[in-house]
């Protein structure tokens, strides 16, 4: 686990060595964030800042801005930071914020929140011109209006008195970018810029930060949890865990032949789409050094077969959401429109679209958390959406879901042992209450978690936990179909990994059949065995996945499938 | 398999009350409040300022710091007077001058007699003699003697203005605590059912709220007072607890509405917890600590409309005394100069006050559950 | 948005009428029976009858309902049963002197606190800071009866500084000579509270990823407070003032009494002790009405001040 220092040259923009951050969170605890780390960012060179959350690269930028919170965020006095050959740690705050938005400038992850929700766009990017190259009103509106067009923005003379709310997220990111690169900064700071934005939209993202950086020479530090994403657009990687770097070089090094374990676990734990093994690598199986390669299991293979019994066959689902518009009138928003699909006994049905293709509302549906506008739901032969509350009270048993924010689905205030004999007590599984915890230690276990999980509660445990918590309750139940909401977006790549792996051993131990909802292409081919492509809220593809994948139809599809970042082979 | 130490897991709970121990001004405040419970405790039951009632200062003795003004009997107060100067103009004061000077040649009269002055004798004299001479076997206690200062003072009367504070402060927190207690009661009650269930629900309490807050706070309080004619501290309670739920309603109505669409309201329904059941068992927990912070506010908001109330005479009856109608006196008593009752009551209330607020806001610091 | 206009007064009729019949049960009900408040202790059957039919009390209830539904929308109240001055000229004229009261009270109050909770906001966490909210607690633990008697004891009677009490007959003389004290005081009371809360909006806003982003981009710290913070926060305090000035106008009663303004707040007082039924009614209902046509304008406005809001 060496970390590779670059060799100093006077051809670095950026010098950072020994960066030590700590936070003081109550009296007298302090946490580090940043625990001495020390890379370079040459000029005209893109750079690749790449961990998971808690890794301490988001801070690490945040120092180099000198944007860390003034309360609680201490830099080390034996820390540099080095940039165009002034040291930055020792500048004044004043000095410091001259730098800000003229030489170094950064771009965030969520842009609706990082832009003044009050103010044009037109105004907020001519505050920065104004400021740092002196412009008046008339020249500031004209450069503008250079720049949206040069980030892509379509319409650039009206759309600069537009509000930010009143763009897309893509858009929005244009215009964080725009304000950025208008002074034209020597170092253009990237933290996460893709990680809220749909997968199509992400690659345009990508590829506009890219050809900024060549055409105006400037270097790029991009932050990012996903190391496939950078594997186009980067010069040089820095990999970071828990505050440490664990390693970096060149990116063709890094991405061919990886030194690190922890690297190597970061590029082969997701599911790739050329192969479906048996089950996935997990983190530990590199750091223990079980695999020193490519892992070698059989593959897996997925699809629905003409002997399949059928569990649930869903027609002609449609849920609309109603608003009050004008003086008496209602406006319809449809969610969803006209979808069908089958689901077969111990299959895994994956549903895939952007944000507001209508896939979670369907999953809602059928759990009847939303009410269904139309259609019909058979379940084990009767119509489940049909049916009075009180007769589907008996169906609960049989059909659960898994949400996506680990952190929300379980009530804080209720230990493990609570939140696992609830559903227990509801149905009237087992006789007592003695024998209820005896099946919830034992769940607890078969999901990979101590016993004594049961008398803790939830904030104590990790998001990767947690989801398995949520599992064990819906294993309480015995279910014959798991409805999984985005189950795995949350999670880190290594953790989703994991929990990707018990869910299939679930699979095939119980015969439970899967409705897998996600908009990450790559998991869902490798858990679903047919595949259906949702859009505005309505299906516009469905096949087996493999067939899906290679021979994608419908041309949304085949967009969908392009944005995905191709993993360089070295 | 249970034979494991079960380790000792804090709640959330537990962790805020951790929080709240470290943080010293929170204790402070909350050591000055229990000061004041346990006065409280003590006045109610009698056992302390049992008997703020009996006159037992002359009136308007000043506190013991600054020492007597030096007119000592009350009944021989105005004997006591300097003498107003002479005034050259006065077609009297030949006749003035003698009379001054017989009376400073008498000596002073006993204790409890009255004061026999221009030498006319009290035709009662033999009769009031009688009396008093009897009083030991009649059981009746004498005039006692009256003290030239007290602790902090006296008021018109001779009440003892410490007794008096303390008697108002049991007033001001109980009148403060129960109508919290009610309000934020009503408001929870109203603000889960309306939150939760929403639509017709939720249309008719907001049909509430609405009537209840287009007429300004006071106004309504002024206006219940107007009507009900009898006094007293149930009145108070009464009064500002059924107007005053408005706020936490509000708030405890925003609070369902946000955790009725959270993941683990939407699993608790998944796995068939009944609605009651989510309500109660699920969601409230996750709120009850916005209630309970918005009950100590609404504590010190009612601690300040009580006085305000009882100053202008539509609190507490006649009787009962409260920081209110001490204020109301002192108001005249300014003008002579005796501030020791407004700095008594202005003094206690601003203790109090200060310290329920900043308990109030080292509360909500603590049961913050946004950290996790 | 004439749509939303109309649609909101739409709604406010079934909140009017819940105003009306809470007032209603209120005093005719509960209130008990006015004609023996009126007649005093010593009367005859014969007269309390006579008064009984004069007030109208003597009918059943849906008659006095419709009764005082015509007197609301005719702005007739009848008379005062302790002055016998028409109740609405009762109305018409107290409202000048509680105007000339409150208008400048209320922008003055506003500015200074919104200035001072920038100004904190810019130290915060620090020694000031706390010390400047520990200062406000207090303040605030401090009855507004005290701030009264003591600022008219020491500023007005002591140093003579300000007329004690009293009320003019011309608008300037009204303005700089007689609502001075009373303005000072009430100033010193809401200090506190507004400068509290507004620190809260205040700080809220900062917390917010878009201050970030202005100091990304090299902004300075005042630019950004009085530029992108405050543009921000004025929405909540906009909302607050707004909503808050209708009982403004009753809370200045005390400082009307004391000061002996004519004023609706002191006319409120004087009715509740003398039980004047119809004055504290008209006053009651009219101050309702006056609140929700002030949400009506905070909601018309917010929405010029916040782009994000469209009103359906």
């Amino acid at each position: 686990m060496t970390a590779m220092m670059m060799p100093d040259s006077v051809d670095n923009l950026l010098q950072v060595r020994d960066l030590r951050v700590l936070f003081m969170i109550e009296k007298g605890r302090a946490f580090e964030a940043v625990k001495g780390v020390s890379f370079n960012v040459p000029r005209n060179r893109t750079v690749a800042l790449v961990g998971e959350s808690g890794s301490g690269k988001s801070v690490s930028a945040l120092a180099v801005m000198g944007l860390l919170p003034q309360e609680n965020a201490i830099v080390d006095s034996t820390s540099s930071i080095v940039f165009d050959r002034h040291e930055l740690l020792a500048m004044s705050i004043a000095e410091r914020r001259k730098l800000c938005g003229k030489d170094v400038s950064m771009v965030f992850q969520e842009p609706m929140s990082s832009l003044n929700p009050v103010f044009t766009v037109g105004f907020q990017i001519g505050e920065v011109l104004r400021l740092h190259m002196g412009m008046n009103a008339k020249q500031a509106r004209t450069r503008v209006v250079e720049l949206l067009n040069e980030v892509g923005i379509a319409d650039a003379e009206s759309r600069i008195n537009a509000y930010p709310h009143q763009m897309s997220g893509g858009q929005q990111q244009r215009v964080m970018i725009a304000m950025a690169i208008a002074c034209e900064p020597q170092l253009l700071i990237a933290d996460e810029p893709t990680t809220a934005l749909d997968v199509t939209i992400q690659k345009q993202i990508v590829e506009l930060i890219a050809a900024l950086q060549k055409r105006r020479q400037m270097s790029v530090l991009f932050i990012t949890h996903d190391l496939g994403l950078v594997s186009e657009i980067a010069d040089q990687v820095i990999v970071m865990r828990d505050g440490e770097i664990q390693e970096q070089g060149e990116a063709g090094q890094i991405f061919s032949a990886p030194a690190n374990a922890y690297t190597k676990a970061l590029l082969h734990c997701r599911p790739s789409l050329d192969a479906r093994p048996w089950r996935l690598p997990v983190i530990d199986d590199y750091l223990n050094g079980i695999i020193q390669t490519e892992l070698e299991l059989p593959e897996r293979k997925r699809g629905y077969s003409e002997n399949d019994e059928p569990l649930l066959v869903v027609r002609n689902l449609s849920k609309s959401f109603f608003s009050r518009e004008g003086l008496f009138g209602k406006k319809e928003f449809q969610a969803v429109k006209d979808v069908s699909f089958t689901l077969p006994r111990g299959k895994t049905l994956g549903v895939v679209g952007e944000s507001g293709s209508g896939k979670t509302t369907v999953g809602m549906t059928l759990l009847r958390l939303h009410k269904a506008t139309g259609g019909q739901a058979f379940f084990g032969g009767k119509d489940i959406l049909a049916m009075s509350s009180r007769e589907f009270a008996a169906y609960k048993c049989r059909i659960q879901i898994i949400f996506q924010n680990p952190y929300a689905s379980l009530n804080p205030r209720f230990t493990v042992g609570q939140i696992l004999l609830e559903p227990m007590r509801i149905h009237g599984i087992e006789a007592n209450d003695r024998e209820r915890s005896e099946k919830a230690f034992q769940l607890l276990q078969r999901v990979g978690l101590k016993a004594e999980a049961f008398h803790r509660y939830p904030h104590e445990f990790s998001g990767g936990q947690r989801q398995r918590i949520a599992i064990a309750r819906c294993l309480t139940l015995q279910p014959e179909i798991l409805v999984c909401d985005e189950s795995v977006s949350a999670l880190d790549v290594s953790v989703q990994a994991q929990v990707l792996n018990l869910l299939q051993d679930l699979q095939d131990e119980f015969g439970i059949s899967y409705i897998f909802i996600s908009h990450d292409l790559s998991v869902v081919k490798y858990m679903a065995d047919q595949v259906m492509v949702m859009h505005h809220g309505e299906v516009v593809e469905t096949a087996n996945s493999d067939d899906l994948y290679r021979h994608p139809a419908h041309p949304y599809t085949r967009s969908l499938l392009s944005a995905i970042p191709k993993r360089r082979n070295g | 398999m249970t034979a494991e130490p079960i380790p000792v897991s804090p709640g959330l709970w537990a962790l805020a009350w951790r929080r709240l121990c470290s943080d010293r001004v929170a204790m402070a405040s909350l050591f000055v409040l229990l000061l004041f419970l346990l006065t409280l405790v003590l006045s109610s039951t009698g056992m302390v300022a049992g008997d703020w009632n009996e006159e037992v200062g002359i009136s308007y003795a000043p506190p013991s710091f600054i020492g007597a003004s030096g007119s000592g009997n009350a009944d021989t107060a105005a004997a006591a007077d300097p003498q107003p100067p002479e005034n050259p103009l006065d077609p009297l004061k030949d006749v003035l001058r003698e009379l001054r000077a017989e009376m400073a040649g008498k000596a002073a009269p006993a204790a409890g007699q009255a004061s026999s002055d221009y030498g006319i004798r009290d035709p009662l004299e033999k009769e009031l003699a009688e009396i008093r001479s009897n009083l030991p076997e009649s059981g009746l206690q004498p005039a006692r003697t009256r003290r030239d200062t007290l602790p902090f003072g006296a008021d018109k009367w001779g009440h003892d203005i410490i007794k008096k504070t303390i008697k108002g402060a049991e007033t001001s927190i109980i009148v403060g605590l129960v109508a919290a207690l009610l309000a934020t009661f009503l408001g929870t009650l109203f603000g889960a059912l309306s939150g939760y269930f929403g639509k017709g629900v939720d249309d008719v309490f907001n049909w509430f709220y609405s009537v209840f807050t287009s007429v300004p706070y006071l106004l309504l309080i002024l206006a219940v007072a107007a009507v009900l004619q009898k006094k007293g501290v149930l009145t108070i309670v009464l009064i500002l607890g059924l107007t005053g739920w408005t706020g936490v309603f509000r708030l405890v109505r925003a609070e369902y509405m946000k955790h009725k669409s959270r993941e683990y309201v939407m699993a608790a329904d998944a796995i068939g917890a009944s609605h009651w059941s989510r309500m109660f068992s699920h969601i409230f927990p996750n709120i009850s600590h916005v209630a309970l912070v918005q009950m100590s506010i609404l504590a010190v908001g009612f601690i300040k409309s009580e006085v305000i109330l009882s100053f202008l005479g539509f609190g507490v009856p006649v009787g009962v005394v409260s920081w209110g109608s001490m204020l109301n006196e002192a108001q005249n008593e300014l003008i002579l100069g005796k501030w020791w009752q407004l700095a008594a009551a202005t003094v206690a209330m601003a203790v109090l006050i200060t310290a329920f607020s900043l308990f109030s806001d080292a509360l909500r610091d603590a049961l913050d559950p946004k950290l996790k | 948005m004439l749509a939303y206009v109309v649609r909101r007064l739409w709604q406010m009729v079934p909140t009017m009428l819940g105003v009306i019949l809470l007032v209603f049960l209120l005093f005719n009900w509960v209130g008990g029976d006015p004609a023996y408040i009126l007649a005093g202790k010593i009367s005859n059957p014969e007269q309390i009858a006579n008064i009984r039919r004069q007030l109208g009390v003597d009918e059943p209830y849906y008659m006095q309902l419709w009764i005082f539904i015509k007197q609301i929308v005719t702005f007739d109240f009848g008379n005062s049963w302790s002055t016998g001055e028409p109740v609405s000229q009762i109305l018409g004229t107290r409202l000048g002197p509680s105007l000339t009261l409150l208008i400048p009270l209320t922008i003055l109050e506003t500015l200074i606190a919104v200035a001072l909770a920038l100004m904190v906001a810019r130290a915060r966490g620090s020694l000031t800071d706390r010390m400047v909210m520990i200062a406000c607690t207090v303040g605030m633990s401090i009855s507004i009866l005290v701030y009264i008697i003591v600022f008219q004891y020491g500023f007005a009677y002591k140093m003579g500084l300000f007329p004690v009490q009293g009320w003019g007959d011309g608008f300037a003389e009204n303005l700089f000579r007689y609502s001075a004290l009373p303005i000072i005081v009430l100033l010193a009371v809401s200090i506190a509270p507004n400068l509290r809360l507004f620190r809260t909006f205040v700080l809220d806003e900062i917390g917010h990823d878009y201050v970030r982003t202005a100091r990304a981009k090299g902004l300075g710290e005042s630019r950004i407070l009085w530029v992108h913070v405050l543009r921000n926060a004025a929405i909540p305090i906009i909302t607050y003032v707004m909503s808050n000035l209708p009982a403004l106008l009753i809370g200045a009663f005390l400082v009307e009494r004391f000061f002996s303004i004519p004023g609706i707040g002191r006319e409120v007082i004087l009715a509740v002790e003398r039980s004047d039924f119809p004055v504290i009614k008209a006053i009651t209902v009219y101050v309702a009405v006056a609140t929700m046509l002030f949400n009506l304008l905070a909601d018309l406005l917010y929405q010029a001040v916040d782009p994000r809001v469209q009103l359906q």
